[in-house]
């Protein structure tokens, strides 16, 4: 790999980092057009020019006193400090701090899903493809088609009724002092696995059949290809067929999507965290979108992009460890 | 009879499709001495390949319905074997080359790599002892710096490089029976010499026995001993090359003699038989070659002919044979 190449995919990050800074910017901003007015204290019984040195200092307060352009470069400015800004919440708390302490539940339910959804989809996959056309395979076909039409939520909303509400194996809310007593013990863990179980199977299903659809239809390309035909002639098990010629070809698509979806690891599943009550990251983007928290809303937003980016930049970097053949910004 | 390394008695394959039956290979009989090389020749889609991957159990059963009387491999009757027993045959007495080197060496492995799981499986060697063996395989068809080559991916290697990492792979274990699934197809036309060279050494150094499928008559010259000419699923002519080439009996063959250009030729236009192969779900009735032969008769088109066994051990299938001295063969 080159190393012009390199620079030049980090050069083009950052030039992509700043284009999602100023978009992130100035979306929220359209269409509103006073975003300080719910801080504004109520009226009462000041007079009109009263009022208005009251809006006048909240707007100071909260930094939207200056033109819009002023602000944007103020926020630039902080940001090339690693400054995230202040959230408007009472008590000013640091964004950074905010996210830094929502993220690792949002990694809990996000991580488990991944981990469970590649594994379990991966064996499936393979077994459909490998027992294609019998009944494996076209219970996968089934099982996809059902899943395109329930979302997760739904299958959230059914397992929360049955499983947390009828049967009471599984809490169907978040118990509300797991985040504040969680101190590592084993018990606090047990705590957290409970909870966390239902979120977690909602939202797995969807990735499980995904990743088996995947799967499945890669492993099957693999297998019509001469190679395999080659492998099997030299006398190789079919274990070793499977594994060792098969299975390595069919994985790079997997691995591109695997490495695609690093960055919703850290977005927050916004609706099974309401259903579950889960405080994540979901939860904190929709209390900042609910009030106008626009540093919270900003932080929470680059936060996520910045993870995308790299996340594309490590995928792109790395394609070439996996597959010999490419060979990243050299011309053959 | 004991010389005969391969025999194979009246195979049958049959593909089912949406559409009727697809008869792919119609009851052929081959016989493969110890140390002959023997040439299938056909036009695509004749059922060359499809014969060769039944000999080998590697054809997916379904789709394919395969019937045989015997498959005989040195005495030992392969079609009875388990599917775990037949991995012991595959590559170790009986080994294969494909046409395309590039999609029949796996992208992502080193070629050396490739080459060494023949020896772990058939020899049970380490991965250490194998490599040593590999290198010794790669070496022995003539490629240049093989520690080196080994470690190479096959898209960096050459396309007559990549067919002798085949020929090095299907020799590793140096099998009684070589099947070589048009081996120089892919390749132009120096490397093809170079190549067939390579092939040709090996199995005469090693005392291997070859069947080699083809469609290329100049190949067949340079190479062969027996010649099998195939068309539509069954076998029309069987001759040592001498004979064919001199005095082709079968119309077929004499038409595939006779599209070969020539320099001395001065008309300047190609040579062909007319019309195509007939399409695999319908077939003509009585002799499959009828429509396109020009001595065709009425009982061409009713009866399909018999294989018959001249005095010189030739095979034909044909009421009408040309160059024939014996007279007319009406059976």
């Amino acid at each position: 790999m080159q190393k012009s190449f390199i620079i030049k995919r980090i050069i083009y990050a950052i030039f992509i980092f700043f284009v999602v800074l100023t978009l992130n910017f100035f979306i929220p901003r359209l269409g509103v057009d006073d975003p300080a007015e719910r801080y504004y204290p109520p009226q009462g019984n000041m007079s009109d020019i009263e009022y208005e040195i009251i809006k006048q200092v909240t707007r100071e307060q909260y930094g939207f006193d200056v033109s819009t352009f002023k602000q944007y470069t103020n926020y630039v400015e902080g940001l090339l400090r690693f400054d995230l800004g202040t959230s408007f919440r009472t008590g000013n708390p640091k964004v950074s701090t905010l996210i830094a302490e929502r993220l690792p539940w949002t990694l809990v339910l996000s991580v488990s899903n991944l981990v469970i959804s590649l594994c379990i989809g991966l064996i499936f996959g393979t077994v459909a493809a490998w027992k294609r056309g019998r009944w494996q395979d076209s219970l996968l076909l089934n099982l996809s088609t059902i899943s395109v039409a329930l979302p997760a939520f739904f299958i959230a909303l059914i397992l929360s009724f049955y499983f947390g509400f009828e049967l009471e194996l599984f809490p169907a809310y978040t118990n509300p002092n797991m985040v504040s007593q969680f101190d590592w013990s084993w018990e606090a863990i047990k705590v957290v696995f409970f909870n966390a179980a239902l979120p977690i199977i909602s939202m797995s299903i969807g990735g499980i059949i995904g990743y088996s659809q995947r799967t499945r239809n890669s492993v099957i390309a693999v297998t019509n290809e001469d190679f395999v035909l080659t492998a099997r002639a030299k006398g190789l098990s079919q274990n070793k067929v499977l594994f060792k010629h098969t299975l390595r070809n069919a994985m790079l698509p997997i691995v591109t999507a695997v490495g695609m979806s690093l960055s919703g690891l850290i977005g927050g599943a916004v609706i099974i965290e309401q259903i579950f009550n889960w405080n994540g990251m979901g939860t904190l983007f929709l209390e900042a979108n609910n009030t106008n928290d626009y540093p919270l809303m900003m932080g929470i937003m680059l936060f996520m992009s910045t993870i995308a980016i790299l996340a594309n930049l490590i995928v792109e970097l790395t394609y070439s460890l996996l597959d010999p053949r490419i060979t990243v910004g050299e011309k053959r | 009879m004991s010389d005969v390394l391969l025999g194979l008695k009246n195979l049958k394959v049959i593909f089912p499709a949406q559409q009727g039956i697809v008869r792919a290979v119609e009851g052929i009989d081959i016989d493969i001495l110890k140390g002959e090389c023997v040439a299938l020749v056909g036009e695509s889609g004749c059922g060359k390949s499809v014969t060769s991957l039944a000999i080998m159990r590697l054809l997916n059963t379904p789709p394919a319905l395969i019937e045989v009387e015997s498959i005989n491999l040195g005495g030992d009757e392969i079609t009875k074997y388990s599917e775990n027993k037949m991995q012991d045959v595959r590559g170790k007495q009986i080994s294969m080359i494909f046409q395309d080197a590039m999609t029949a060496l796996n992208p992502v492995m080193t070629v050396g790599k490739q080459i060494d799981e023949v020896f772990i499986k058939h020899n049970k060697l380490s991965k250490k002892e194998a490599r040593i063996e590999t290198i010794k395989a790669l070496r022995l068809v003539g490629i240049p710096e093989p520690e080196s080559r080994a470690k190479a991916f096959p898209h960096q290697l050459s396309g007559g490089l990549r067919q002798r990492v085949l020929i090095a792979m299907a020799f590793a274990c140096m099998p009684k029976l070589i099947i070589a699934d048009e081996p120089t197809t892919a390749l132009d036309v120096t490397i093809q010499a170079q190549v067939l060279e390579v092939l040709r050494n090996m199995q005469k150094s090693h005392n291997v026995s070859l069947l080699l499928i083809t469609h290329d008559l100049s190949v067949v010259a340079h190479t062969a001993d027996t010649v099998y000419v195939m068309y539509s699923g069954k076998i029309v002519e069987k001759a040592k090359v001498e004979d064919l080439f001199r005095e082709p009996h079968h119309p077929y063959t004499e038409g595939l003699l006779g599209s070969i250009p020539r320099l001395s030729d001065t008309t300047k236009h190609f040579v062909q038989i007319p019309d195509s192969v007939p399409h695999p779900m319908f077939k003509p009735t009585g002799c499959y070659f009828h429509p396109r032969c020009k001595y065709a008769t009425d009982i061409c088109k009713e009866k399909m002919p018999p294989l018959v066994r001249l005095d010189n051990g030739r095979e034909i299938r044909c009421y009408h044979p040309i160059n024939f001295s014996g007279g007319e063969n009406n059976e």
